[in-house]
């Protein structure tokens, strides 16, 4: 009984610090940041200035040029997606600790793409404009390692989640390395694969519409340009786009995914 | 059922009826991948790469990355305040987005909205702001309040808020009806429900999303300097604007420091969890 | 007879000290239905697994068909497994592919790696397979995927597998120990008549005691890794049953 209590005790201890902790750093944050009620409030009658009076309503007229930018994000975010998960795909088998042929080619497989992965598109892309001037190739690109980064790690992850008694039975009947790959391993990850893929679709979707912002082309360039020539009826427009592609892609791999699972 | 001692018949349960149909392949999956491929190509003759451009920019690009060595440290004075300042923008955007969408979520999820109308009313707004990216939604808000980290922590805060709100709300609908309902029927109120019956069993699910909203936060808010909002993506984008590899390569590896230091912790944390 | 297997003084000790196995010896002939018994974490999954190498002995020889088996490259161990059909607990069966591509993998080692790998079968092998399959009555299930189908009809399809293999010996490591009682008599008539008529011999892991002593043509009990009864089972006494599950070791939770 008194132990109980004791934990308990402890328990209640551990959340009021854990409250403290984050109340704390809150407040470094809002110090940190200048941040002030009031500005935010004397500020929501100029938002909403600009929202009602130079944002709404969407230029209509707009939508055509808007619509090859809009298409030019799409194109960019699915050969991302597909050129991304055929390398993870390599990769993810050389980093996983159950299929890797050796720990140290493990460890720098893994090193490697957490760089790719812990550097934010948009600053991939901000390095690679640099190289390649500006155009949907940096936009590409950027997506391209964004999208290895993070799919060798899932699908790695996965990969290491595999039911290892069926990967012992068919060393049992003799099979070798390759054919056990393929017979035992491949169908146990294809619905990761195929799963993570998707999502990552979305979210290379989501990264190319602001990659255009610095110079990678797509619908983030229109934007930008738009807001430098105070075209803002055109930004509203773009923003639509945006919004339309991004559910239509929800909605799509959604469908999908439950129809191969 | 066969006697003892008499093994057979042994498939007794099938019955005679049933025959084996040798199923189609598998239509869906074949369409879906042979879409892919066409598509796929399709965009590649679409985007036009240059790929003689391609070619010559990788070279340029290794002869960068050899420039970029070594990265010049000197600038470390504003580019450390500037780091902070960037994680200060995460962690207030993301709080303040957790406690409004802690209300949110609730009038947003099906089982506990007081009605069907402010549920979808809710959700339609959480969809428009976490569907705008982040660094749109810095933009709008620079022109309303100006530049600096404010916008930053309102872009990040608004972004967030609708992706929290769809999680959070999620979480609750998928709890098990049969709790609310016995508490219901014991007399309790919607706030008694939520705060003894709904939070308590949501609680470690709201903990790991906000876990994983705060990392991707971190991510969004380094680059949020790039249009004026604050923190190091300012520096990144000064460093690389005047051809100062070298600094820009200590600031890329300190974002990198960041973001994978918040990545190993939050691994930690949802061990934990 | 020559036996088909020999155990000599096996040993296997596990990285962290457990001693799994210790000081095993016995001799198995053709045509014999072995049951070892004994309770869990006795040794019984560590000794049948030691037979076709999936664990490494620590000492000790295992001689498969005359030929020691301990000691061979890799290369050799694949084709000694070709010919020792194994059953699991859990089936083990890969779930998204269908039943008859399952029963195919044990033609895996007899198949080339790419064509194996890309799952390109001989007809041979597919009309054996759905032979297979008829005499364990699951032809109508043959094209279904493997997880649309019962436990006992998933272990049916483990012994197919096996049964691709045309073993001359077969491991089963608590076949039934997942099933309900109707399915447990099933899977335990087939794995006897199949062996029976074909000639297979088979070592069996149970730790029901009442069905080793319905099937076994012999009786080897386990405790603590080492062998504490090996004979018929009108042998086995009730005392030397106590003998074997009394003070056993038992793990709080149940050791896979």
């Amino acid at each position: 009984m008194n132990m109980i209590q004791e934990l308990k005790k402890r328990k209640r201890l551990q959340i009021l610090l854990l409250f403290f902790f984050v109340t704390g750093l809150t407040i470094w944050s809002a110090i940190g940041t200048n941040f002030s009620f009031y500005e935010v409030f004397s500020g929501f009658g100029l938002i909403s200035n600009f929202v009602f009076l130079d944002l709404l309503p969407p230029d209509i007229a707009a939508s055509g040029t808007l619509l090859e930018a809009i298409l030019e994000t799409l194109y960019m975010g699915f050969v991302g997606m597909v050129v991304g998960a055929l390398i993870a795909l390599v990769l993810s088998f050389l980093a996983a600790s159950t299929t890797t042929p050796h720990p140290v080619v493990q460890v720098i497989v893994r090193a490697f793409t957490s760089i790719m992965r812990n550097i934010p598109g948009l600053i991939w892309a901000l390095i690679l404009v640099a190289s390649y001037g500006i155009g949907v190739t940096v936009g590409t690109l950027s997506l391209i390692l964004g999208s290895v980064g993070f799919l060798t790690r899932v699908f790695a992850d996965t990969l290491e989640e595999i039911d290892t008694g069926k990967i012992e039975a068919l060393h049992a009947t003799g099979s070798s390395y390759f054919q056990i790959l393929a017979q035992g391993v491949f169908p146990q990850f294809f619905p990761g694969f195929i799963a993570w893929s998707l999502y990552n679709l979305e979210l290379n979707i989501r990264a190319s519409t602001i990659i255009g912002m610095v110079g990678g082309g797509g619908i983030g360039f229109a934007i930008q340009k738009g807001i430098k020539l105070f075209q803002y009826k055109e930004v509203s427009m773009a923003i639509v786009l945006v919004l339309i592609l991004i559910l239509s892609t929800e909605f799509l791999t959604s469908k999908i995914r439950e129809r191969i699972i | 059922m066969s006697r003892d001692g008499n093994v057979y018949p042994l498939n007794a349960q099938e019955s005679d009826n049933e025959i084996a149909i040798k199923p189609k392949k598998d239509l869906f999956t074949r369409g879906v991948f042979a879409f892919g491929a066409v598509f796929f190509l399709f965009c590649l003759y679409q985007l036009n790469i240059d790929y003689s451009n391609l070619l010559a920019g990788t070279v340029d690009f290794i002869t960068m990355l050899g420039e970029m060595f070594p990265p010049d440290v000197s600038e470390w004075k504003y580019v450390i305040p500037a780091a902070i300042e960037s994680l200060q923008v995460a962690i207030l955007g993301t709080v303040i987005a957790v406690v409004i969408s802690l209300v949110l979520a609730f009038l947003a999820a099906e089982n506990l909205a007081p009605n069907n109308l402010v549920a979808s009313i809710v959700k339609g707004f959480a969809t428009l702001m976490r569907v705008i990216p982040t660094i749109i939604w810095a933009l709008i808000f620079i022109v309303a309040v100006g530049l600096g980290p404010l916008p930053g922590v309102l872009a990040i805060a608004v972004h967030s808020l609708g992706m929290l709100i769809k999680v959070f709300a999620q979480s609750v609908e998928e709890m098990d009806d049969g709790k609310i309902e016995a508490l219901r029927a014991s007399g309790a109120n919607w706030i008694q429900i939520i705060a003894q019956g709904v939070i308590p069993t949501v609680v470690t699910a709201l903990l790991s999303w906000t876990i994983l909203r705060l990392e991707i936060d971190i991510g969004e808010s380094t680059i949020l300097g790039l249009v004026g909002a604050g923190g190091i993506g300012w520096e990144l984008t000064r460093a690389m604007r005047s051809y100062d590899f070298n600094a820009a390569f200590f600031i890329a590896m300190v974002i990198f420091v960041m973001i994978f230091s918040v990545e190993m912790l939050s691994n930690r944390l949802k061990l934990k969890v | 007879m020559n036996p088909i297997l020999q155990v000599e003084n096996l040993k296997k000790v596990y990285s962290d000290g457990t001693v799994a196995l210790n000081n095993i010896n016995f001799e198995v002939h053709p045509g014999e239905f072995i049951v070892v018994i004994g309770p869990s974490g006795a040794g019984k999954s560590t000794l049948l697994r030691c037979i076709n190498r999936l664990v490494e002995p620590t000492s000790g020889d295992v001689v498969f068909k005359g030929k020691k088996i301990n000691k061979i490259g890799a290369r050799q161990v694949k084709q000694v497994r070709r010919e020792i059909g194994m059953v699991f607990q859990n089936f083990n069966l890969i779930d998204r592919l269908s039943v008859v591509n399952n029963v195919l993998h044990g033609r895996l080692g007899y198949t080339g790696t790419i064509k194996g790998a890309l799952g390109l079968f001989s007809k041979k092998d597919i009309a054996e397979a759905e032979e297979i399959l008829e005499r364990v009555g699951l032809s109508k299930q043959k094209y279904k995927r493997a997880d649309e189908l019962s436990g006992g009809q998933m272990q049916r399809v483990g012994i197919s597998r096996a049964l691709a293999q045309r073993p001359r010996l077969i491991l089963a490591d608590e076949p039934i120990a997942s099933l309900d009682p109707a399915s447990s008599k099933i899977i335990m008539d087939h794995i006897f008549t199949i062996c029976k008529e074909d000639k297979i011999t088979a070592i069996v892991n149970l730790h029901q005691v009442d069905v080793a002593m319905k099937y076994a043509t012999r009786i080897i009990g386990i405790k603590s890794g080492e062998v504490i009864f090996d004979g018929q089972p009108s042998h086995l006494t009730k005392n030397i049953i106590d003998e074997i599950y009394s003070n056993a070791k038992q793990p709080l939770v149940n050791a896979q």
